[in-house]
């Protein structure tokens, strides 16, 4: 083997290597930005969905306030809950995916959820107000809104999976802090120990 | 322009194949360019060698051959990266220039109007409604399609064309949008930018090469014979042969894609018969300081797709994806006077002048209305049947809605019920409203698929289900397809873990009745074949028969199926022999029908799918001819009617029910009309 062609191989090897990087590079970088994309997309979503269930809260509590009012108090929690969670979202809605907007949206969530929880046992001592065709609306639509949200919120944590462990595998791990997709996003959790389960409503 | 879609069409297949070919004879070229500039720098080294009286390296005679390999495989490379990044569809293109996916539940209008007007659009047009993106940070006016086939198309606008444009511009827009999606053009660039970008490359590691041997190079260079300086040479040389190839690329690129777009114009203005729609956007744009260049790094990657001029290009309109505004105003609308609206944004509601008159307005469109009304209130029960002519004139109805079929769909779209329409616009609700479809009139077999729904379905879904049964039950059968067509959108937004319990779901019911029905088969063959390419890996069909004279087999189950739907033996024959009167160089049979059931039919519609464009047609006309054999066309017929060209990827606008559009007796004879 004579110099030359040691050389012509070894920068034609060479070469070879640096396009397959770079075609590795390229491809993994887009990769993250589809996955990224994806799950913002299922933010959006949820998004939809808890914006219906803030605006149903006030009809809510506007309705029960003619039946309910020695209640004041559950009352005003309820809406300042929701008002919390509300802001709550408007933060995550500017940066799904961040792990502090993502739990505080989860705990403003939490919290509403445990204040309606208590507003409808408490409704349930007022049969005039359980028989009011505008409650039974309302309250049968907030239901069909968690349920949405849940399946939203499915989605949104599967595409958060994947994106993650996209992120943590071998060849984007290498990257992934170059580019800004250092972290992981957060899931959405809205269920915690002390609340485990969604308020029950039942008019019959 | 040719108005049939088969004829446009074909032309997209032949423009595609004979780009292929130029592009290859470029790349060829290139690599012999290659092959050429190194040998001569071989040769030159050689020779200064022999003057100096040093030894030749060995090894320096292959140089060429070498370079020549690996310009030839970069070339490859980077055009099958491409092709494949492309095709992850439409909705990755989407999100890469920024896109935000919209809801139908968004709280403002604009964008609630946009999503209306593509839904009636992709009724009108028979494909499945295409989810639509906003491009938020963009003031311009300006919108794109893109995606490989119609299962994956999404559409995407920037927030200029939401906000600044009437309901009627935004239809313009919007319809050259579908017909880009319509006419397969999307597929033709993709293959284009592909090898553009296998070219590119090639260009951008001669760069890099150049560089590295010139760092090198001025080091030590005297000593091994000219080898570095040899590289230097071959590196600049791909470098410049890559740039060149890429801009030489580029100008064939453009000149095409101006071609569609004038095509694209053209399609748009004779589906919504309004030219003043499409050339007030236009006009709009040509007023606008902004007009219509997008910001976004990744824009020039679409910039063909777009509706208007995308990206600055420099010194020469050579170069431009689009021609020049003003040439494309005079082509919709011959009088306009060459002044753009100067307060653009208040002219928003004021269109053009009525004398634009493009495309002769077909007289019987305003009569056609009180037709597409009568749809409202028809009960399943009553299930009409349809007249022949609309039938006979659905072959040539395949990619070219009417403004009779943008009415029809948006009446159909209102008479649905809140409810309904709600649900299906969002992938919670779309499962119920899908798997209330599936339901069998049959009370007992009703309750063993929801007893099944039970067991695997969580119990809020098929409370839901519950919910929706009446208002399903009362549907017109007419809008049960259009309902699944609505539901797409939504229910591409579910995540793969969501879709594969969806689909089990979905069979474990169809199978519940353990008898495969019709229409069973057509939603559960439609459904599937636009979902699918969101959550899975398919392969698009690629044409592999050029005629049907060695398909009679398949072609015999196909029509042999469809005679018997509706039709009792006797007619049956009848309307078989129809379809071999329109396909009289296949060899058919009639079949039992017991020699075809529904697997066999699929398998059957797998096979002609690989048929070419021209023969599909045939195929179309054939299958028209066949059920119009009776003189009515049942739902049923109908229906199987719109599951078989959706497989061949012909997407049929909807078949109008009621008072015919042309006199039944004109129509009399059982060949199809091709109105063209």
């Amino acid at each position: 083997m004579s110099a030359m062609s040691a050389i012509l191989i070894a920068l034609l090897v060479i070469g070879g290597i640096i396009l397959l990087l770079i075609i590795l590079f390229i491809s993994t970088y887009n990769r993250l930005v589809t996955l990224r994309n994806r799950f913002q997309n299922g933010f959006s979503q949820i998004e939809v969905q808890l914006k219906r269930r803030y605006d149903l809260i006030p009809n809510l509590i506007e309705t029960a306030k003619g039946y309910m009012a020695h209640e004041r108090e559950t009352l005003e929690a309820v809406i300042q809950a929701r008002n919390q969670a509300a802001g709550g979202l408007q933060t995550a809605s500017a940066n799904p995916g961040n792990p502090q907007a993502m739990q505080a949206l989860s705990g403003a969530e939490q919290l509403l959820t445990g204040a309606l929880g208590k507003f409808f046992a408490l409704s349930e001592a007022y049969p005039d107000l359980k028989a009011n065709q505008n409650m039974m609306q309302l309250s049968e639509e907030i239901t069909t809104t968690e349920n949405k949200v849940a399946f939203a919120r499915q989605a949104y944590n599967d595409a958060v999976t994947s994106y993650n462990t996209y992120r943590q595998t071998f060849p984007p791990i290498v990257i992934a802090g170059m580019v800004g997709h250092g972290q992981n996003a957060e899931l959405l959790d809205f269920d915690s120990e002390q609340i485990a389960e969604a308020p029950k409503v039942s008019f019959t | 322009m040719s108005t049939d879609f088969f004829e446009r069409q074909a032309t997209a297949h032949r423009h595609t194949g004979r780009l292929v070919w130029l592009f290859c004879l470029a790349v060829i070229g290139i690599v012999a360019a290659s092959w050429l500039v190194a040998f001569l720098a071989v040769d030159y080294v050689e020779a200064s060698n022999a003057a100096h009286g040093r030894p030749n390296p060995p090894g320096l005679a292959m140089v060429p051959l070498y370079v020549a390999i690996a310009s030839a495989l970069l070339i490859l490379l980077g055009t099958l990266y491409k092709i494949v990044e492309l095709r992850g569809g439409g909705s990755v293109v989407a999100e890469q220039v920024g896109g935000r996916l919209l809801h139908h539940n968004t709280s403002k209008a604009a964008e609630r109007r946009l999503l209306n007007v593509v839904e009636e659009m992709a009724l009108a047009s028979g494909v499945p409604v295409p989810p639509v993106y906003l491009l938020e940070s963009e003031e311009s006016i300006n919108a794109f399609a893109a995606g490989y086939s119609p299962s994956d198309a999404v559409i995407g606008v920037t927030r200029g064309t939401v906000e600044k444009l009437s309901r009627e511009q935004l239809q313009g827009v919007i319809a050259h949008e579908f017909s880009h999606i319509l006419n397969g053009d999307m597929r033709l660039n993709i293959k284009l930018i592909g090898v553009l970008n296998g070219i590119l490359l090639l260009g951008l590691i001669g760069a890099i090469l150049f560089r590295v041997a010139a760092l090198s190079g001025s080091g030590s260079s005297r000593k091994n014979g000219g080898a570095g300086l040899v590289l230097l040479l071959v590196a600049l040389a791909v470098f410049i042969l890559g740039y060149l190839g890429t801009f030489m690329g580029s100008l064939i690129k453009a000149a095409v894609s101006r071609q569609r777009e004038f095509l694209a114009d053209s399609s748009a203005v004779q589906f919504t018969r309004n030219p003043a729609g499409l050339a007030g956007a236009l006009k709009n744009i040509g007023a606008k300081l902004q007009g219509s260049l997008v910001k976004h790094p990744h824009a020039a990657e679409a910039s063909h797709m777009f509706f208007a001029q995308g990206i600055q290009v420099g010194f020469t309109s050579l170069l431009a994806t689009h021609p020049p505004l003003k040439q494309r105003i005079l082509a919709i609308d011959p009088g306009w006077d060459g002044k753009f609206p100067t307060t653009a944004s208040s002219q928003a509601t004021a269109t053009a002048p009525a004398t634009a008159t493009a495309t002769p307005v077909a007289a019987t469109a305003a009569t056609a209305v009180p037709a597409a009304m009568g749809l409202v209130g028809q009960q399943q029960a009553a299930a009409p049947a349809q007249p022949v002519a609309d039938v006979a004139g659905a072959p040539g109805q395949v990619g070219n809605p009417t403004p009779d079929h943008h009415l029809y769909a948006a009446q159909l779209i209102r008479s649905l019920p809140d409810q309904l329409t709600a649900a299906a616009h969002e992938a919670y609700g779309a499962r119920a409203v899908i798997y209330s479809l599936l339901l069998d009139q049959d009370p007992k077999i009703r309750d063993r698929q929801l007893q099944t729904l039970d067991q695997h379905s969580t119990p809020d879904v098929v409370k839901l289900t519950r919910q929706l049964i009446p208002i399903v039950d009362a549907l017109d059968m007419h809008t049960r397809l259009p309902l699944v067509d609505m539901t797409l959108p939504a229910l591409r937004s579910m995540s793969t873990a969501q879709y594969r319990t969806f689909v089990s779901c979905f069979q474990e019911l169809v199978a519940a009745d353990e008898q495969l029905e019709l229409f069973e088969w057509i939603l559960h063959h439609i459904l599937l074949r636009h979902l699918k390419p969101q959550f899975e890996r398919v392969r698009p069909a690629r044409v592999v028969y050029y005629g049907l004279q060695r398909l009679g087999e398949p072609c015999s189950v196909l029509f042999s199926s469809l005679a018997q739907v509706g039709h009792t033996d006797d007619q049956a024959a009848i309307a078989f022999a129809a379809a071999k009167g329109v396909l009289d160089d296949v060899p058919l049979q009639l079949l039992d029908s017991s020699d075809c059931d529904l697997p066999q039919l699929q398998s059957a519609l797998d096979q002609l799918a690989q048929v070419a464009i021209k023969q599909k047609e045939r195929l179309i006309n054939a299958a028209a001819a066949c059920i119009a054999a009776d003189q009515e066309v049942s739902v049923r017929e109908a229906e199987l009617l719109r599951a078989i060209s959706d497989t061949l990827d012909c997407h049929m606008p909807p078949l109008l029910p009621g008072e015919s559009i042309a006199p039944v007796a004109a129509a009399g004879s059982a060949q199809p009309v091709k109105t063209s």
